[in-house]
């Protein structure tokens, strides 16, 4: 009887063996070809001039991003070796960076200053325009000398287009500060669209060494919100 | 079972996984058309993801720096009362720049895309695009939202709205894909008014009723924003 039923749980055995090593297999097959096709359809339908658009984005990306890492580090290190006086003067930058961002005091540099000359330029007609210069490295924005950061509504009213709550007439001066050559280059291709628009009388721009920039963004408090 | 038989399962397990990569690896090149088109768009694909990999580093190396950074300022804030007051100063400028959480009440704004419709002139119109967002966040801002997020990114005063097709993305961080959610921390009362109103969002509301464009919101009293992770770069500006 046992010398009957040892083959039988041998054969059994080895059965077993095989059906693990095959299952096995298949998972470690589906594993890999799965994997390979999640990574694939998160850019499923996307062309490749889109994806040609996303590697521009974002090389330039990183690359501010890596300035930001240099600078932060650099920060850190005179917070380390420095006393209270090197605080006190990283406090001090940050803050005078924080003010220009935000819209907070009045600032030059180099930069473009576009005219659009037009009848019935809408709200979001200058939205698109000023997020085209954010997109071309704009540090800071102002149109008919109103200051421009996001967060200051743009809105159509019956009386037409206001910026923070200004009216903006047509004509639009809008002056950027930034990169001169990022800008110039968004700033011509606005302008070339720009005049294939019937609406549009006279688009132009030029580019300055030195562009000013004296109005500022009212600093409004949080009423709402709380930061931590 | 003899050592034999054991060394030799294995040795069928080591073969049989090989094959299973192996078929695998084939399959996957089987299933692609091989040309050169292909190729290229792989390596495009491959070049995104590796750009992407590189952003989420340095955006999380940013925010480990600046929270060394905090902490050192603290340390030395204890010990000067003109530090502490700079740093009181740089708090609230950076709280306003989206640099710091913010959490209140406020809005979700859920925005997916429709269907195909049926006329070749609104080809991709039912697709959510990065000037969706960005009308929506100008109306939020607009309706008293003191900070916004954007699929857990953080609109800050220098932020701006680009994309190509169905893929949309804020100023510095990776690309965003549908779904989109709009968090807004502030008039809660004002904005879920102005998301009421039928007037508002034009261009999205006749997509939503042309192509099914889905667009959703609630309100809720206690929304949470994270920090803005990326740069506010302002190196051509000088304070006049």
């Amino acid at each position: 009887m046992s010398a009957r039923s040892k083959p039988r749980t041998r054969t059994s055995s080895r059965a077993i063996s095989v059906w693990l090593i095959a299952l096995l297999v298949a998972v470690v097959a589906t594993i890999q070809i799965r994997s390979q096709a999640e990574v694939e359809r998160s850019f499923a339908g996307t062309d490749t001039a889109s994806l040609a658009f996303l590697i521009d984005n974002l090389h330039r990306a990183n690359d501010s991003l890596q300035a930001e890492t240099a600078d932060l580090t650099q920060q850190e290190a005179k917070l380390q070796s420095g006393g209270d006086s090197a605080a006190d003067q990283v406090l001090t930058d940050e803050a005078n960076h924080l003010r220009a961002a935000e819209g907070l005091v009045p600032v030059h540099g180099p930069g473009v200053v576009l005219v659009v000359s037009a009848n019935g330029l809408v709200a979001l007609d200058l939205q698109d325009a000023l997020n085209n210069l954010g997109i071309g490295s704009a540090e800071a924005i102002a149109v008919n000398d109103r200051r421009f950061v996001v967060g200051v509504p743009i809105e159509q009213t019956q009386a037409g287009v206001t910026v923070g709550g200004y009216l903006v007439p047509a004509p639009w001066t809008i002056s950027a500060i930034g990169d001169a050559n990022r800008l110039a280059q968004a700033a011509d291709l606005m302008t070339q669209s720009l005049r294939g628009d019937r609406r549009v009388r006279q688009a132009t721009y030029r580019v300055e060494a030195d562009v000013v920039i004296r109005a500022v963004v009212s600093d409004r408090p949080f009423v709402y919100g709380v930061a931590s | 079972m003899s050592r034999r038989r054991v060394v030799s399962i294995f040795v069928v397990a080591a073969v049989a996984l090989a094959t299973g990569f192996l078929v695998a690896g084939q399959a996957k090149v089987q299933l692609l058309t091989p040309s050169n088109q292909v190729a290229r768009y792989q390596a495009l694909v491959r070049s995104v993801q590796e750009l992407e990999a590189g952003n989420a580093a340095s955006r999380q190396k940013i925010a480990a720096l600046r929270a060394q950074i905090d902490g050192l300022e603290a340390a030395a804030a204890k010990r000067s009362a003109t530090t502490q007051a700079l740093q009181g100063r740089v708090g609230d400028l950076r709280a306003r720049a989206g640099l710091t959480q913010l959490h209140g009440p406020g809005v979700e704004v859920d925005l997916a895309n429709g269907v195909p419709g049926p006329d070749t002139a609104g080809v991709g119109a039912y697709l959510v695009n990065f000037k969706d967002v960005q009308d929506l966040v100008n109306l939020l801002f607009a309706q008293g939202a003191e900070g916004i997020a954007v699929n857990g990114q953080r609109i800050t005063p220098l932020s701006y709205f680009s994309g190509s097709g169905n893929e949309v993305t804020v100023a510095q961080g990776p690309p965003i894909t549908v779904p989109i959610k709009v968090q807004a921390v502030g008039n809660r009362t004002r904005m879920e008014g102005a998301l009421d109103d039928p007037s508002t969002l034009p261009d999205i509301r006749t997509r939503e009723v042309l192509y099914q464009l889905q667009v959703s919101f609630r309100g809720s009293p206690d929304i949470s924003l994270p920090a803005y992770d990326s740069t506010l770069d302002t190196r051509h500006v000088s304070p006049l």
